[in-house]
């Protein structure tokens, strides 16, 4: 932690950044710090409570934090695969943020609790982790911790909706998204998600009805997850966000899987390699047309 | 207001009486996704309940204002338009064990939907409505109620009480409703209040601790602010998602939109709707009135603690912590409403504004 | 009948003001509604298309015309598109009237000075009939009123009747450059137009509607006339929902558009935060 808060300090003096993005203690546990005077640098943390994914300041659309100026931002390996994605889709420059990566063991799913990590309560998406060194990053900073314990939550919970028919799963889609109210926070809370006119917004022509109904409720989830597919960096803010506590995160996999068995690829690190939803390629897989 | 003491066998009793006439019964139930947290849920036997364990992660709102809702049906034909009305009677429901900042809530946004229009689509689900509350001792460190000037035992919104005591429960009949509710099943007892009324400044002790009252000159302090440079640090957090809005009691902004079932037939409805978005303000020709996120969680700060009040004079808050519980970007209500009132009380002494160190 | 549901309308007459404001007249389908509503000039009403929405116009046409409403708009989004789709004979929806309205019972008595720009003629329309519909109760009548060019001038129809009138002075204006070869009104921006056109602000209200520019560079004309900010009437617009107070959305701060409003004097403005 000292490492992190005197490269934060020296940051901000030497003014190659105006803010260092990073987490701090608040009231209630570990909260985003925006840290603009470098005296201030020592609030800088990093535990196993660091679970929010800071890359979704860097979204150009967050005015009053593109204000602040240059901003250097404390990400771990998956953090850091959606700053890539905002570089890769030209969201950011490259040169104009500080990514100060940090060597990570693992986060807890419930930060409240502040447990030891175990595969109980370290987070789903940790497991079979391979960016606990980030590649991404202009200064790397911590010790490496051991490998996190793994929790197959997530994949029992996959398992578990692939041997449903697809009745079934539309019905188990269908019960689940019922509660969701079109807050929208899903949206909000994503790095990924930083169009300036969502298509559920566009009302010439309306794709998506606003209102929580079934249908409009199936459409809307259905087409963001999508639009993440391939981008999706599996860090759960949407999950997190979500009043109504339905598994976002679940469904995001779930797409996410199908992109890794049909293009052999996941979300990486690499700003220089392209999602192949992003890309045309001639010899892409079209055995879908039949 | 009267007392009757009603047993857990009479409680029993009663649910089962009213889930045996149709009446919708909402009580706090574990939740499906996670056994430690509750949410209101419909439901069929008072076992079903989870009374008094810890505060519902949804609040009473949906049961009166729904997040979505139709207003009208309208067909197309060869002649025009016909218009089909949506009743504004509503089915009966009694809600039992909500908390008295849920319960008070629904008194506190009674003003902005009796505000010259009567919007008889709430208070149809009002009048058919009957309020029990439980006096609140799972408090913790993120609720407020005694600082917006409310309680762990406030009557405010609930046309009875409930104070745990031994063998059930003290209700406190507060309304008519209250009383033709619980008169065939809780004995008109007295006895009972002293305990009672221990336990419940025990609570209201607990709550003080986390807040100041929020005082009456914080209304006034917050309008004459608006420029204060203190907005522009103190969201820095927020993603503006608006999930404070959708867990918020007393939040009821909404939206109107049509929608087709067919080429001919479809809905007005009105949906849940919250100042947080970016496009809450949207004009048509593009111009935003509030750009950032700043200004939005600036008009969030002041339409509860100033703008309302000044209407109505009620804060649109009852301190219930759901939006900071719910909030993914760590914002503290509380905390922030610590800070801004010490800011106002500084000022007053001082004329330099201060930057936040939220 | 929840305040959610609107009076059914039929479209009696449609007029193209310029290529893209169009004006409706609408009488109301149930008898006894046409026959009991009552409005206020500077009131607005939310207009729907039934499927595609509700969008929100000032009442165009005035309140001493029985019968029927009049309602203007350039089509921009999904609503208006929708309304420039429907004919004569069609079906929309009308729910009002709402909001405060121009003071044109204080105004009895005294002279008026009515200004406007673009499509920001109708409000101020609506004020201009009312007063001339019972002209022996006011003193002088003057009417500014410019556009871009030539073919943005709206309700040309009313503009030709007014020139006519010799109880009135008319002063029409288009921007440098946006004249005719025939334009015989003049050629400046209304700022400019309101310092040639008027000359004292004494025992007179000044009303003045139009794009947010125009009113910016005429209030410090109207204040060197000598006009008080509370004598100076405009309207504000925000994005509306309910148009009746319950939304939440056209708050400025702790005044509401839809009911302190649209209609409110260069004084209260002043007062206002700047978030709009």
């Amino acid at each position: 932690m000292k490492e992190l808060q005197d490269l934060a300090r020296k940051l901000l003096n030497d003014g190659t950044v105006k803010v260092v993005i990073g987490y701090e203690e608040g009231a209630r546990g570990v909260r985003p710090a925006f840290i603009t005077d470098a005296k201030q640098a020592g609030k800088l943390i990093f535990d196993k409570r660091c679970v929010q994914n800071l890359a979704a300041y860097l979204n150009p659309r967050r005015k009053q934090v593109a204000q602040l100026g240059t901003p250097a931002v404390v990400v771990k390996g998956c953090d850091a695969r959606a700053v890539a994605g905002l570089i890769r889709e030209k969201q950011i420059e490259r040169d104009k943020v500080v990514i100060i990566a940090v060597r990570c063991g693992g986060v807890l799913e419930n930060p409240e609790t502040d447990s030891e990590l175990t595969s109980e309560t370290v987070s789903v998406r940790c497991g079979g982790c391979d960016v606990r060194e980030p590649k991404l990053h202009d200064h790397l900073v911590g010790e490496l911790p051991p490998a996190p314990p793994v929790n197959n939550h997530r994949e029992e919970q996959i398992a578990a909706l692939k041997k449903l028919s697809s009745a079934d799963r539309w019905s188990y889609w269908t019960e689940q998204l019922s509660r969701c109210i079109r807050c929208h926070a899903c949206r909000e809370a994503c790095p990924m998600c930083f169009c300036v006119q969502c298509t559920a917004e566009k009302t010439q022509p309306q794709w998506i009805d606003p209102s929580a109904t079934p249908r409009a409720n199936r459409a809307w989830q259905t087409m963001r997850v999508l639009h993440q597919a391939g981008r999706c960096v599996d860090c759960l803010e949407c999950e997190r966000a979500c009043p109504e506590h339905i598994p976002l995160g679940l469904l995001a996999r779930y797409v996410a899987d199908s992109v890794e068995r049909r293009f052999d690829y996941k979300a990486c690190e690499d700003p220089a390699v392209a999602a192949p939803l992003g890309v045309y390629k001639t010899n892409d897989d079209e055995e879908f047309i039949r | 207001m009267t007392h009757r003491f009603l047993s857990h066998a009479s409680l029993t009793a009663l649910v089962a009486e009213l889930v045996a006439a149709k009446t919708r019964v909402i009580a706090p139930v574990r939740a499906q996704d996670d056994p430690e947290q509750v949410d209101y849920r419909p439901i069929h036997k008072l076992e079903d309940a989870a009374l008094g364990v810890r505060l519902t992660r949804g609040s009473l709102k949906e049961f009166f204002l729904p997040p979505t809702e139709v207003l009208l049906h309208y067909k197309q034909t060869k002649e025009g338009v016909e218009i089909r009305e949506v009743p504004t009677e509503a089915p009966p429901q009694v809600i039992l064990g909500s908390t008295p900042c849920d319960a008070a809530a629904l008194e506190v946004v009674d003003k902005v939907m009796g505000w010259d229009y009567r919007d008889e689509l709430w208070f149809g689900r009002r009048a058919a409505s009957t309020i029990v509350s439980l006096l609140c001792t799972a408090m913790d460190s993120t609720c407020f109620c005694t600082a917006t000037g409310l309680g762990p035992d406030s009557f405010r919104g609930s046309d009875a009480l409930l104070v745990p005591v031994e063998g059930g429960y003290l209700a406190n009949v507060i309304t008519p409703k209250g009383e033709a509710l619980l008169q065939k099943y809780a004995e008109a007892d007295e006895s009972m209040k002293a305990s009672a009324e221990a336990a419940q400044g025990e609570a209201r002790q607990k709550e003080e601790k986390n807040l100041a009252a929020i005082p009456p000159e914080f209304s006034a302090w917050l309008a004459t602010n608006f420029d204060n440079p203190i907005w522009k640090t103190i969201a820095l957090r927020c993603h503006g998602c608006g999930a404070c809005a959708g867990v918020c009691p007393t939040c009821h902004c909404f939206d109107i939109v049509d929608e087709h079932d067919t080429a001919d037939e479809g809905v007005r409805r009105r949906n849940w709707d919250s100042c947080q978005t970016s496009k809450f303000t949207l004009h048509a020709s593009g111009h935003n009135p509030r750009q950032s996120q700043s200004e939005r969680f600036r008009q969030r700060i002041q339409h509860k603690f100033s703008i309302y009040p000044s209407r109505f004079a009620e804060i649109l808050c009852t301190g219930c912590g759901r939006c900071t519980r719910a909030c993914p970007g760590g914002m503290d209500l509380p905390k922030l409403l610590d800070e801004l009132m010490t800011l106002a009380k500084s000022e007053a002494k001082s004329s330099e504004p201060k930057g936040s160190s939220l | 009948m929840n305040i959610y549901q609107p009076h059914l309308m039929r479209i009696r007459e449609i007029t193209d003001e310029t290529v893209d404001t169009r004006t409706l007249k609408l009488e109301f389908q149930d008898s006894k509604v046409a026959e009991e509503f009552q409005f206020s000039a500077g009131q607005f009403g939310e207009y729907s298309v039934f499927g595609e929405g509700e969008s929100t116009f000032c009442i165009a046409s005035p309140p001493t015309r029985t019968g029927y409403i009049e309602c203007s708009f350039k089509a921009s989004g999904k609503v208006t598109l929708a309304l420039r789709r429907l004919a004569v004979g069609d079906t929309l929806g009308f729910r009002g009237p709402y909001g405060n309205h121009f003071p044109i019972e204080e105004m009895k008595g005294h002279s008026a000075v009515f200004i406007a720009g673009g499509i920001g003629l109708a409000p101020v329309r609506c004020a201009i009939l009312n007063v001339l519909d019972l002209r022996g109760q006011f003193k002088d009548v003057t009417i500014i009123y410019g556009a871009r060019t030539v073919g943005d001038l709206v309700y040309k129809r009313e503009l030709e009747e007014w020139a006519k009138r010799s109880d009135l002075k008319l002063c029409l204006a288009v921007d440098p450059g946006g004249e005719t070869p025939d334009w015989k009104g003049l050629v400046a921006r209304i700022p400019t137009a309101v310092e040639q056109a008027v000359s004292t602000a004494e025992d007179t209200f000044a009303v003045i509607c139009g794009p947010p520019i125009m009113i910016k560079f005429t209030l410090p004309v109207l204040a060197k006339l000598g006009f008080p900010g509370e004598r100076i009437y405009t309207t504000l617009e925000n994005r509306m929902k309910c148009g009746l107070g319950k939304c939440g959305r056209c708050n400025i701060g702790p005044t509401y558009v839809c009911k302190d409003g649209p209609v409110f004097t260069a004084a209260q403005i002043r007062e206002l935060p700047q978030e709009f």
